[in-house]
């Protein structure tokens, strides 16, 4: 062929995430620029806003939103480790069917999921609560509106995004190579630690990255159930956006959220072979 | 020394109580829906299914539902569009800057969906669009095209380039070939990349949340009712739109298998 398609293939697309997702964010670069307070992109830029963001106290909501995000992560890795294993283990029909039951809640919204678990989780007429007390008089106290309740919400919503990456990770462990170590008399933690975990790394890496991402902008799990317990970072975006009208600063938080996030992801984007893992 | 059977068990438990855990709160939204009273005191004294009557009765339930639907086939598309496109040039063809596409491709995947959609926001008023239905649907294509991008180009990887070829040898023209050879290949992937915009559409909540503006889509809707204004009409509402979805998929899925057999 005497043209070559692949640019023109790929422009389209190339140019739609050009305009609506690279731009935003150097406007939003631009903004937290800005003088604070104002509504113009003419004015002549300072760092001002970076100041206050740390002076006035904001990067605590930021430091929220990783804090929840780490945990989230690790918590979820912890939980998906050994159902990947075991989903992978048992392979087949059942397995299959056990692998859509997990994934079909991605599907339903997490406004629909969060409010759902809010309202088993509500004290006294909630469903745990109301149905130990009427069934088997037992009255418990609630964990709604806690921070502790806005972390569970993100472990029950991320859960899958971890997990899905990772049954790809344990999927690239050969199993004759762990019976070769298993000959060679390898205990469990080596096993683990020596072969397991470095040839699944790229699934965990992937799974980790997707669930720290997710979790560091996530604000819907703290609006229904952590209650006022906790502002992340996502919150006091906005609340600078709308109410406070000073869009500078809200700018300035975004480019921070930005930052975390590339300073995350680009490191791992870079090592993990995105090709091998697709082509499987 | 644990035998085996015990360790069999102990998985079993393990999954069963995750699969539990996951379906505990979607089976609380119904059990919720079927209340009619205002303040939950779970279990109900009057189990009935007044607020989905009130639902269907509701204007409000049709024109949020309207709205999800006309932006979630606005997305379906554009991602497939865009999607196919995207992954002929991730997938298919070798190229000088195909290895920097893949990776800048992916990005918004990986990037916290409710700072996309605050970023958005800025931007769009900074430009002075009014946020509204359609900005939500760009946004939910930043997100969804690279998603869908990646669903066909899983496709793409295992589609053997040799039968184009046989069939240009064959005389077959540029058009003869995209229509007879590449698109049937294709279509398994195109076809989920579909299923999952539209899904992904129906359901999100952080993007639309900052960029839908006056317009309401479902899920936003539901988030803002739980937190004032709260009825058992939103439990109702809330199954009503994942049924809906639900549905799509059965008969998508039992069309597929019609015309696979045809």
């Amino acid at each position: 062929m005497s043209v070559r398609p692949g640019p023109w293939l790929a422009a389209p697309t190339a140019l739609f995430l050009l305009a609506f997702f690279a731009m935003p964010l150097l406007i939003v670069s631009w903004y937290s620029l800005m003088p604070p307070r104002t509504f113009s992109m003419l004015g002549t830029p300072t760092l001002a806003n970076y100041g206050a963001a740390f002076s006035d106290g904001y990067e605590k909501p930021l430091l929220w939103s990783m804090l929840g995000a780490t945990l989230t992560t690790l918590i979820c890795a912890v939980l998906a480790w050994p159902t990947a294993k075991i989903l992978h283990a048992h392979a087949g029909r059942a397995a299959s069917i056990i692998t859509a039951l997990i994934a079909l809640p991605i599907f339903i919204s997490e406004s629909v999921r969060l409010f759902g678990l809010s309202m088993f989780l509500m004290p006294r007429g909630g469903i745990l609560a109301g149905s130990l007390n009427a069934w088997f008089d037992i009255q418990i106290g609630s964990i709604l509106n806690t921070r502790l309740a806005a972390l569970l919400g993100m472990i029950y919503v991320y859960f899958p995004f971890m997990l899905f990456p990772l049954l790809l990770g344990v999927s690239l462990i050969p199993e004759d190579r762990l019976e070769a170590a298993r000959d060679l008399g390898a205990g469990r933690w080596a096993l683990f630690r020596e072969i397991e975990l470095p040839l699944a790394a790229p699934g965990l890496m992937i799974g980790a990255l997707l669930t720290f991402v997710l979790c560091l902008g996530a604000n819907a799990e703290a609006a229904i159930l952590g209650g006022r317990a906790v502002t992340v970072i996502s919150a006091a975006i906005e609340q600078r956006f709308s109410y406070a009208q000073d869009w500078p600063m809200g700018a300035a938080l975004t480019v921070l959220v930005i930052l975390v996030t590339a300073a995350v992801v680009w490191p791992v984007l870079r090592r993990v072979d995105l090709n091998r893992i697709i082509q499987r | 020394m644990i035998c085996d059977r015990h360790v069999r068990y102990l998985k079993a438990v393990w999954i069963g109580t995750i699969i539990l855990l996951l379906y505990i709160p979607i089976v609380s939204v119904v059990l919720v829906s079927l209340a009619n009273t205002r303040y939950m005191r779970f279990p109900h004294r009057v189990w009935s299914v007044d607020a989905y009557r009130e639902a269907v009765d509701s204007f409000t339930t049709w024109s949020i539902h309207l709205v999800s639907l006309k932006m979630a086939l606005c997305v379906v598309v554009m991602a497939v569009v865009l999607g196919t496109l995207g992954a002929m040039a991730f997938a298919r063809y070798d190229w000088r800057g195909r290895s920097v596409f893949q990776r800048l491709i992916v990005l918004p995947i990986f990037f916290p969906q409710p700072v996309l959609g605050l970023a958005l926001l800025l931007s769009f008023s900074a430009m002075g669009i009014t946020p509204g239905w359609k900005t939500a649907v760009i946004a939910h294509a930043v997100w969804i095209v690279p998603i869908v991008t990646l669903v066909i180009s899983i496709r793409l990887f295992g589609y053997d380039v040799a039968q184009e070829e046989a069939a240009f040898d064959l005389g077959a023209s540029r058009w003869q070939v995209a229509r007879e050879v590449t698109l049937p290949a294709l279509w398994p992937g195109i076809f989920s990349g579909a299923l999952f915009a539209f899904l992904l559409s129906w359901s999100n909540l952080p993007l639309s949340i900052f960029t839908s503006g006056a317009d309401t889509p479902l899920p936003v809707w539901l988030f803002s009712r739980t937190a004032t204004n709260y009825s058992p009409l939103v439990p109702a509402v809330a199954v009503i739109g994942t049924v809906i979805s639900a549905l799509l998929v059965v008969v998508l899925l039992v069309l597929r298998r019609i015309f696979r057999r045809a």
